[in-house]
């Protein structure tokens, strides 16, 4: 034990001690040992039982690195309320503001959705509300099955070790943990095909964080689905090609940090799996992982892409920065461990909105590294669905979908006037129907 | 000039197994001797590093925490590449966990050899020893015989809970890596043309050589 504090001063408590029988009966947390790293218990917080139990920050942790301080600053009052009347008035017309004002729904994610209407806000963004809708008893019907073992088992395991430090995910058997097994298991119903993947679980806790459990699992469809298809499936191969594209996209936005990782030959797995697996959620500071999730639901993969790169940016950009990262293990402690420190929300926010890297360029990328793929290790042995880049392509393609006339019209409405005539008809039923769904 | 009495060597480990076997906790227990029940599960690869002093010299072992469940098994050769040994983990209390030792053993040696073309050293865990050894007594495995068919150095009961045999385990695995690199040196050296060789019969250089 060191005799001081701890360099890093967020002392919060690292471990968690419960009353191990009551908790796993009720799945309730029944004591909380709030002592820093140094042994010492922390100030202004309140005593229970003789344990210290540290206060829950604004987002529901206990404790951990990802716990906030009261430091962060929060918006005014006035400014809060004013952006979520705003937000409402979208709410209330939603396909209209997706299909004409885009651009602005894009800007108010990008300052950040209001915190009372972010699960409401992901569920339009994905479109998951709408699939809701469209599935009703679907859920219910789906937790019915019994489910595979195989998954089951493997679920089981990773209950209790997905944020061990959020209120809602602290308590064996408690009900953030049994809502994970509902979604989780649920999906393996769905998608017998895919079955579960580890890095799900961490995704389906942040969004149980912000919305009932059913909610939740439609939102994991579509993020598995549409947002990045194939991330977790069996073989991994789309968060392989992901990196190889990351890795050359570096080589263009940072090329110091692209030559350090090459030098002590840092494969872009070894850093990006969890990062893009799990959508920075288990990396950044909380408030930070929430501000790109609101980005990366409306703007899709492209977001990840860009925190990706930011991160290696100011972690691997500048000469000083690299003299100390002399060597592999250096510069991949780095990189596992950033330091909170290091981010600040709204710098981050702004490197990522001003980094010029656009769909069409990850689209380019893309097709050149499945070609690489292709020649060095052969034909893809999965092939995910098409990636929709966010909210407006979901949208597009929904509406295509629909309606088979408005998906054959880009071909056929220049030969026939009929179908020219038609089109803005179909297109106008198709925004009937879709918003009579909502 | 302190570097002939004071060298530092570096080994990467690997340690493997299959999914909540006690991987990390087995690593959270060896490099910050303690145990918590609230960690997060492995996602890709996690790292630590512990720094042992071994016969005066300074050993770095750069342990390679590697996700266990099965789709992960795609990005081992990556992980693999370069490490000098392994630890091969399972759970006592889960019979399924050890059937599939010989998998990742296979996995492994199928991946990575050592310069000289042999298996990288490697030891069987048998964690959560603490919650009895249902696996090893219900099958009445032998394993001794068990290591020596699957070319594992030795084998371990372990607890990260209780701390049982994980810094023995640990040293037995460096002893053979040491052992293993002594042997591709001396080989190499067999295999090479070294002035060093003359160094008894007297010169120090090679004109002082020719003159004698």
């Amino acid at each position: 034990m060191s005799a001081g504090p701890p360099p890093n001063l967020r002392s919060a408590p690292d471990t968690l001690s419960y009353l191990e029988s009551a908790s796993l009966m009720s799945g309730t947390l029944e004591s909380l040992s709030g002592l820093g790293e140094d042994g010492s218990s922390v100030g202004s917080d309140s005593e229970i039982n003789g344990l210290t139990v540290r206060r829950i920050d604004k987002y529901g942790f206990l404790g951990g690195s990802q716990y906030s301080d009261a430091t962060e600053k929060d918006i005014r009052v006035e400014v809060a309320r004013q952006r979520e009347m705003k937000w409402l008035e979208m709410f209330n017309n939603w396909d209209k503001w997706i299909k004409h004002r885009f651009q602005k729904v894009k800007l108010r994610c990008r300052k950040g959705i209001p915190s009372s209407l972010r699960g409401k806000a992901w569920q339009l963004l994905s479109n998951s509300q709408e699939l809701l809708q469209a599935n009703p008893g679907k859920f219910e019907e789906l937790e019915r099955e019994p489910g595979e073992a195989k998954w089951l088992d493997i679920i089981e395991k990773d209950l209790h070790r997905q944020f061990p430090f959020h209120e809602m995910f602290a308590a064996r058997g408690g009900h953030g943990q049994q809502d994970l097994y509902r979604i989780l298991k649920a999906y393996t119903i769905y998608r017998p095909d895919e079955g579960y993947c580890q890095a799900q679980a961490p995704v389906a806790a942040v969004l149980l964080m912000h919305m009932p459990a059913e909610q939740a699992f439609w939102c994991l469809v579509q993020i598995c689905e549409k947002f990045l298809p194939g991330y977790y499936s069996a073989g991994l191969e789309a968060i392989q090609l992901d990196g190889e594209i990351f890795f050359s996209l570096l080589r263009r936005t940072c090329p110091m940090a692209y030559r350090h990782l090459k030098k002590f030959k840092i494969d872009p797995i070894l850093y990006m799996t969890e990062w893009f697996m799990c959508i920075f959620s288990r990396t950044l500071p909380w408030s930070c992982v929430l501000r790109v999730w609101d980005m990366f639901f409306c703007e899709g993969v492209k977001i990840v892409f860009r925190v990706g790169l930011v991160l290696l940016k100011q972690m691997l950009g500048s000469v000083d920065k690299l003299r100390e990262l002399q060597g592999m293990y250096e510069t991949m402690e780095r990189l596992r461990s950033i330091s909170p420190d290091m981010i600040r929300e709204d710098v981050l926010v702004q490197e990522i909105v001003t980094l010029q890297v656009t769909e069409a360029l990850i689209e380019r990328e893309s097709s050149v590294q499945v070609r690489k793929w292709r020649e060095s290790r052969g034909e893809l042995t999965h092939q995910p669905g098409r990636r929709l880049h966010g909210t407006r392509a979901i949208f597009e393609n929904k509406r295509r979908a629909s309606s088979p006339m408005l998906a054959l019209s880009s071909r056929t409405y220049l030969l026939s006037c009929c179908v020219y005539v038609c089109v803005p008809f179909v297109e106008s039923v198709a925004f009937v129907f879709s918003g009579s769904l909502r | 000039m302190q570097n002939n009495h004071h060298k530092e060597r570096l080994y990467k480990i690997l340690v493997i197994g299959d999914l909540g076997v006690g991987k990390t906790s087995i690593i959270k227990r060896y490099v910050h001797h303690n145990f918590s029940p609230n960690y997060r599960a492995t996602i890709g690869v996690d790292f630590a590093l512990k720094v042992l002093n071994w016969d005066q010299e300074t050993v770095r072992l750069q342990l390679w925490d590697i996700a266990g469940q099965e789709r992960f098994g795609n990005m081992t050769r990556v992980y693999y590449r370069e490490a000098m040994g392994a630890f091969i983990v399972f759970d006592v209390t889960r019979p399924a966990s050890f059937e599939a030792v010989t998998k990742w053993k296979e996995d492994l040696d199928s991946k990575l050899t050592l310069a000289n073309g042999k298996n990288v050293a490697t030891v069987l865990l048998a964690n959560k020893c603490d919650q009895g050894r249902d696996v090893l007594t219900n099958n009445g495995i032998k394993m001794e015989q068990f290591c020596l068919e699957n070319g594992f150095v030795g084998w371990y009961e372990t607890s990260a809970k209780e701390n049982i045999n994980i810094d023995e385990a640990a040293n037995c695995l460096v002893k053979h890596i040491i052992a293993n690199e002594n042997d591709m040196l001396q080989s190499e050296v067999l295999d090479t043309i070294s002035p060093q060789l003359e160094k008894d019969k007297g010169g120090t250089c090679s004109s002082c050589f020719r003159s004698q």
